[in-house]
């Protein structure tokens, strides 16, 4: 009705510049007054404005807090890597617009170190598309690939904006638990699976993708040949996508090994495998990653990359280029970084492990990446006064920050809404962190128990 | 029951091998002028006059910050900075565009950076457009703004700038491109939901006067119509002529988003850094778009940019400040391609702003023949003409028209002039030489 009579006011008005000042001022006047705004968000991203990272990054700004929170690198970048990005600085050229899919020397270094990784041979201008990290990766390929009536199945716990991703697409989630076999006796993220037949119902003729993330963020699972197969085998049954997460792929801790799930029979057609130059070389500012796939997919990604951000920084690519060039040259060399950065975060890991453990808490041994899970309900804190509608591990989180100034990620952030009680026991730890702050971590552990609540 | 079982399987396979593996709002948009005409620079061109970027070099205090950060010995710069924008460069966007709007900005609230300018037109379409809304666009258009309003599900609705060539003869100027009010008017229907302006604009160098603004502006508040103001060459405009931004007219601040870049600003279009400026209530849902698409930028490039632009405020309005400097600079290489130009029969449309300027090159088709009933616009394949035989890359204006509208002016490219004396010195040996074959011949 107001609308109406705002209209036909409007109507009635010449174009004489006093009188649309003197009627701007009025709209502008009701507008504030009475007039609600229309302009709301757009479906597609309705319900996605919250994230687990707003309220715990926040967290890491304060400099009296031990941050094992976000997956965030305190180590440095290796030395070689940041003296290629200050060599690329001073070539003008390198500063202008490259090639849109990728920078013609990056694509041509990530196929030729993929190329030995997979054994087939990867085209680099058709099979690969740079992305602004893995996570542009992940927005490329589901933007691609996935729409409203399609389901696409996430593992739980998953990488949290799968979630939101497939939504924003206009898809429907389907969420399996990964559950732990020793009836929740875990010591390790080996202990954590699949159930086959679970697994098997959730397949439907809806299911456009299923997302794997190995290594898996957040308990370290490193999947098996076996059960790489039998996602494998429903994909190929069902002719359902796989979109591979893999940007934990070189940090496999000894006795265990990392297994593409596009080199299994059948696969390749019909996977994209996601990496990332953030996780290859402790550079996550870069914000590098890149999609790799058949041709028949990864154009449909450039489709996307064209229409969202066209290029990806320059200087970047080539410096990142050059790195992987090194590397690529001595893959058969244990110095090889893509080897020797999980040797150092080995040991990281399992002394996080020890104090943890000393501590009286039950820590998830991964066998990659660079997260641990730690079960604290055998600390029996009592949270029950705080606000109830939380859950237990977002409580213990925000508590442990307060009293212990040690912060962590809580597990139910990775859930969906059927889950979150099966995992809200657990918190997530990170550990690419330098000695001194593993150090300034072990001092509050150790004490923790001196401490009453 | 198990025969029963496989069949329904089957038949569902079937249908799902049946539909397109690719999603339904790639429909029609993977085509891309870029691809091919920046793959024909690339093969054939001596001068290259095409794709929209500077030659020259960066300035130094430019990539001399670069440097700094990288040897500054703090090494979390190679981490994840703040998703919505690293906290030195938002601030500092901040203060200089508060200075520009005459009103104060949070940086944490009013600023978000992205990945060049073109994430942030892809977020804003992304967070304000839905399935049926209308987006006006004005042709010739950054020929980005038409595949993302119908990513979004979106009606593009074009609406024409129109040639007024000057009665006297002279060469026209992009201010001779203009609106028509009335036909304007009748664009904004219910279903509108925002109007894309591009000032300076990109290809025709039109720097938006007050008044053509100031009508854009008043259909806005009476449709409660979003402005989205693409503002990336908002320092390059010549002719000591003012770039006005929309945000400051009465009743805009809150119904518009401010894109702006550092690729243009700076010169250094291979960093993509970018940004959106404009309301909380706006940009809380930009945010939104953005951390379920890239969620962080790169860090080490926006800490140089913001040391850039500290450098100018303090140099803000001093000669010595780049963006004194660049528009200067720009200017002369603009007179010097428009004479350039003139002197070999092409008729250059005088840009007021940006990089480009559009030419006439209808004296040129005796060497391009016409061919009838072709689907592809005559200064497409005057284009890819030139540069194969020529060696000289330029961009059709039919790449900055609807489909509908591609035969509409056929007869116009677009030059880049951001170039070093020497390339658009050799761009006139290539046309002068040109023009003594024609004559000859």
């Amino acid at each position: 009705m107001f609308l109406a009579s705002r209209n036909f006011c409007c109507r009635a008005i010449r174009t004489h510049q006093r009188r649309t000042d003197l009627l701007c001022r009025s709209i502008k006047h009701s507008t504030s007054a009475t007039m609600p705004f229309r302009h709301k968000n757009t479906r597609r991203i309705e319900g996605l404005d919250s994230n687990v990272w707003v309220e715990f990054t926040k967290v890491a700004a304060d400099p009296s807090i031990v941050n094992l929170g976000q997956g965030l690198p305190d180590i440095s970048p290796p030395s070689y890597v940041k003296e290629e990005l200050a060599k690329v600085a001073a070539v003008d050229r390198l500063n202008q617009y490259t090639r849109g899919f990728g920078h013609p020397s990056l694509v041509k270094a990530l196929s030729q170190v993929y190329e030995k990784v997979c054994g087939r041979k990867i085209d680099p201008l058709t099979d690969i598309l740079v992305t602004v990290g893995a996570y542009g990766s992940l927005f490329s390929t589901i933007q691609a690939l996935i729409e409203e009536g399609d389901e696409v199945i996430i593992i739980e716990p998953f990488y949290d904006c799968y979630e939101p991703m497939v939504k924003m697409a206009g898809a429907k989630p389907v969420f399996i638990p990964l559950r732990c076999k020793k009836d929740g006796n875990s010591a390790s993220s080996a202990d954590w699976v699949l159930d086959p037949a679970e697994l098997s119902n959730k397949f439907n003729s809806k299911t456009k993708a299923i997302i794997l993330n190995t290594p898996h963020n957040p308990i370290g699972k490193v999947f098996t040949q076996e059960e790489l197969q039998v996602i494998a085998d429903l994909c190929i049954k069902h002719d359902t996508l796989c979109i591979s997460d893999e940007v934990y792929e070189w940090l496999v801790y000894k006795g265990k090994k990392h297994i593409k799930i596009a080199t299994l029979p059948g696969m390749w057609e019909r996977t994209v495998t996601i990496g990332s130059a953030g996780k290859t070389y402790s550079v996550t500012g870069w914000k590098l990653g890149w999609s790799i796939g058949p041709e028949h997919l990864i154009k449909h990604l450039q489709v996307v990359h064209q229409n969202t951000l066209y290029t990806c920084p320059t200087p970047l690519q080539e410096a990142l280029a050059q790195a992987l060039w090194i590397d690529y040259r001595r893959m058969g060399d244990p110095d090889c970084y893509f080897y020797s950065l999980s040797r150092e975060l080995q040991s990281k890991r399992d002394r996080m492990a020890q104090l943890l453990k000393e501590a009286g808490l039950k820590p998830v041994i991964p066998d990659g990446g660079y997260f641990m899970i730690v079960d604290v309900s055998t600390l029996n804190v009592d949270l029950s006064d705080v606000d109830e509608k939380q859950p237990y591990d977002y409580k213990f989180v925000r508590w442990m920050i307060a009293s212990k100034k040690l912060s962590a990620i809580p597990l139910s952030a990775f859930c969906g809404p059927e889950t979150k009680k099966q995992f809200e026991k657990y918190i997530r730890f990170c550990f690419i962190k330098k000695d001194s702050t593993l150090d300034a971590a072990e001092v509050i552990l150790k004490n923790w128990n001196k401490q009453t609540g | 029951p198990h025969l029963k079982a496989s069949n329904s399987l089957s038949h569902s396979l079937q249908a799902k091998m049946s539909r397109p593996v690719q999603a339904r709002r790639l429909e029609g948009i993977d085509k891309n002028i870029w691809v091919e005409f920046v793959k024909l620079a690339a093969t054939y061109s001596k001068v290259n006059l095409g794709q929209g970027f500077p030659d020259f070099p960066a300035p130094d205090f430019l990539t001399e910050a670069f440097s700094r950060a990288l040897s500054g010995g703090n090494h979390m710069l190679h981490q994840y900075t703040r998703a919505f924008g690293h906290p030195p460069l938002v601030k500092v966007l901040a203060q200089f565009f508060e200075k520009l709007l005459g009103r104060d900005l949070d940086p944490m609230t009013n600023v978000m950076v992205t990945v060049g300018a073109y994430q942030a037109l892809f977020c804003c379409f992304q967070a304000l457009v839905d399935e049926g809304d209308e987006v006006i666009i004005i042709e010739p258009f950054f020929d980005c703004y038409e595949p993302m309003v119908k990513m979004a599900g979106g009606t593009p609705v074009f609406v024409p700038l129109r040639p007024n060539p000057p009665k006297d003869g002279k060469l026209m100027s992009s201010a001779d491109w203009q609106l028509d009010p009335a036909e304007l008017a009748s664009k904004f229907s219910e279903r509108t939901k925002a109007i894309v302006l591009n000032s300076p604009n990109n290809p025709l160098g039109k720097v938006f006067s007050r008044e053509e603004l100031g009508l854009i502006a008043e259909l806005c508040v009476k449709h409660d119509v979003l402005c989205i103001s693409d503002e990336v060459y908002e320092w390059l405009v010549y002719d000591g002529k003012q770039h006005i931004r929309m945000a400051s007219l009465q009743g805009m601040w809150d119904r518009t988003v401010i894109i702006g870049s550092a690729g243009k600003t700076f010169s250094a279009t291979g960093w993509k850094v970018g940004w959106v400026v404009g309301p909380d209530r706006l940009l809380k849902h930009v945010r939104t778009v953005h951390q379920n698409s890239v969620y962080h930028c790169a860090t080490i490039a926006q800490e140089a940019v913001a040391q850039g632009f500290q450098r100018e405020l303090m140099l803000y309005g001093k000669p010595e400040s780049y963006f004194v400097q660049l528009p200067k600079e720009l200017q002369q290489k603009r007179d010097w391609l428009v004479r350039s130009l003139d002197g070999v029969g092409m008729k250059p449309i005088i840009p007021e702003g940006t990089y480009f300027l559009v030419a006439d090159i209808s004296q040129f088709k005796s060497d391009v023949p016409d061919v009838p009933n072709s689907d592809e616009p005559y200064d497409h394949r005057f284009a890819k003409w030139m540069v194969k035989n020529k060696g000289l890359a330029a961009i059709p204006l039919s790449a900055f028209y609807s489909e509908a509208h591609k035969n509409n002016y056929t007869n116009f490219i677009r030059f880049c002039f951001a170039k070093e004396e020497a390339t658009l010195k050799a761009a006139n040996d290539i046309l002068q030489k040109w023009k003594q074959e024609k004559t000859s011949s």
